[in-house]
């Protein structure tokens, strides 16, 4: 039955929750779940599990770009009727993992992904950088600093050879958010690139009446620089809000809350680089990524400088790092003071914490190491 | 922005039917326009109750109120405001009601 405007509650189905996964699991998967007794990475990009009772699976896993076609998913939906079944699976970090059930059948599999031009590239397992978790930027939000899909794509080709191999220390995590709502990874990712604004919000009194519950927008405000005020429209006296610019940080929650505040401004825009966040509890415990570029201009389509950044800075982590060494326990072994000296990174005021709890991330030592970095 | 027309009054709406100038604009024939869209057959004094607590809470606070209190002052539970509201509390009552458009990430 059609959906039927007239009566929008007739024949209506609701709250039925996601399908089962095990369902949509591969046979060899299914007949192994919670047997499975080790596993290994046979080459970058394909892994291989052993179960208890003899089986294998073997999982070869491609990078995509997130924002995808119907088309690309038809074409990966043909692969995986060809080789797995009819069964695939998506990554948390958005890779695409086909699964086959004997060694004889991974060659044809790679083969046949290979003869598609780049569109499948094989890799994104162990120590390399693996995709780089993304969220809308120009594309589709309203609020962004920067855009997603294309500086992502930028630093990925510079970084291909490093998604295909497995020569670094340890994984290196690359997140982006193209606003510091931080939709996604950013906040703890070994190198984060994140959408930044440098210029107060302009009010729009004329509108602000009717799209906007102002009591909100104050509250929004991290500083308190946005207070109740009132302005003259037509000649009529209306509430408003100001904004007090020396106290304003850019942040753009008031622009979220009320959209007779917006703040995006194409020379004020740009990207911060973030670096030393983590996760897994691995040695050491989960950590937040620390700001140490605090302005990049938004320069598309190529972003040459964010790229840049960010192969400089993995490659000196790459030199430098000892082996199962995440970026940030690197960085907190050798002491900031050299990892902005061994990234070539000046030192700016921006990366010094003002914001209520800063005082702990002072340093409250004599420890320190000389460094020759002036520029 | 589009201007609608019905019984003769005229609204200026945004592109999700959200009253451009709020409750200024607001009257009782533009609750009869926004009712047909909202899926609402026929107003009854529960709706009413909802539209009256959402514009008297605006008009003294400035905010749409939060859901419980709209729940708590109604005396309508969540799934009450939603039979009432298929669009819900937010798409469907405040639109009717004249208050803006709910911001933030929706």
């Amino acid at each position: 039955m059609g959906y039927n405007p007239d009566k929008p509650m007739e024949g209506r189905l609701t709250d039925l929750g996601p399908p089962h996964y095990e369902q949509f699991m591969p046979q060899v998967i299914k007949d192994n779940k919670g047997k499975w007794l080790w596993h290994e990475i046979v080459q970058p990009g394909v892994l291989m599990h052993k179960s208890e009772t003899g089986d294998e699976v073997y999982t070869v896993r491609v990078g995509s770009a997130r924002l995808v076609t119907c088309q690309f998913i038809r074409e990966v939906c043909e692969i995986a009727d060809k080789h797995c079944e009819g069964k695939l699976r998506f990554t948390t970090r958005n890779n695409i993992e086909f699964m086959v059930d004997a060694k004889d059948k991974v060659q044809p599999l790679l083969d046949d992904l290979a003869s598609r031009g780049n569109r499948f590239p094989v890799g994104g397992t162990g120590a390399g950088v693996t995709n780089i978790v993304h969220t809308q930027g120009w594309i589709h939000c309203h609020t962004p600093a920067t855009d997603a899909s294309g500086p992502v794509k930028a630093v990925m080709d510079e970084l291909f050879e490093y998604f295909t191999s497995m020569t670094l220390p340890a994984q290196v995590r690359i997140a982006l958010a193209c606003c510091l709502n931080m939709c996604g990874a950013v906040h703890a990712s070994d190198i984060a690139i994140l959408g930044i604004h440098r210029k107060p919000p302009m009010i729009d009194h004329k509108r602000i009446t009717g799209v906007c519950e102002l009591p909100l927008a104050i509250a929004s405000c991290p500083t308190g620089a946005v207070k109740p005020a009132k302005a003259e429209v037509d000649g009529n006296e209306i509430k408003t809000v100001k904004v007090t610019v020396e106290r304003c940080m850019f942040c753009g929650n008031c622009y979220t809350m009320c959209p007779a505040m917006p703040l995006a401004d194409p020379d004020g825009d740009g990207i911060a680089i973030l670096v030393g966040g983590k996760i897994s509890n691995r040695i050491s415990a989960p950590k937040f990524s620390k700001l140490v570029i605090p302005f990049l201009p938004n320069t598309p389509p190529r972003w040459p400088e964010v790229v840049e950044a960010v192969k400089t800075i993995l490659e000196a982590y790459a030199k430098d790092a000892k082996k199962y060494e995440r970026v940030g326990e690197w960085a907190e072994r050798i002491g900031w003071e050299s990892f902005f000296e061994k990234c070539n990174i000046p030192f700016t005021e921006k990366s010094i914490d003002d914001y209520r709890l800063a005082y702990n991330t002072w340093r409250t030592t004599t420890q320190f190491k000389f460094t020759s970095h002036v520029k | 922005m589009p201007t609608v027309e019905h019984n003769g009054k005229s609204f200026q709406v945004d592109e999700d039917g959200f009253l451009l100038k709020g409750m200024e604009e607001w009257n009782a024939e533009w609750v009869d326009y926004v009712k047909a869209s909202e899926g609402i057959s026929e107003l009854t004094d529960e709706h009413q109750k909802v539209i009256d607590a959402l514009q008297e809470y605006y008009k003294k606070n400035g905010i749409a109120p939060m859901v419980r209190i709209l729940s708590k002052t109604t005396g309508y539970p969540l799934k009450r405001i939603y039979e009432l509201f298929p669009s819900g509390p937010g798409k469907g009552a405040c639109k009717m009601a004249g208050l803006p458009k709910p911001t933030g990430c929706v």
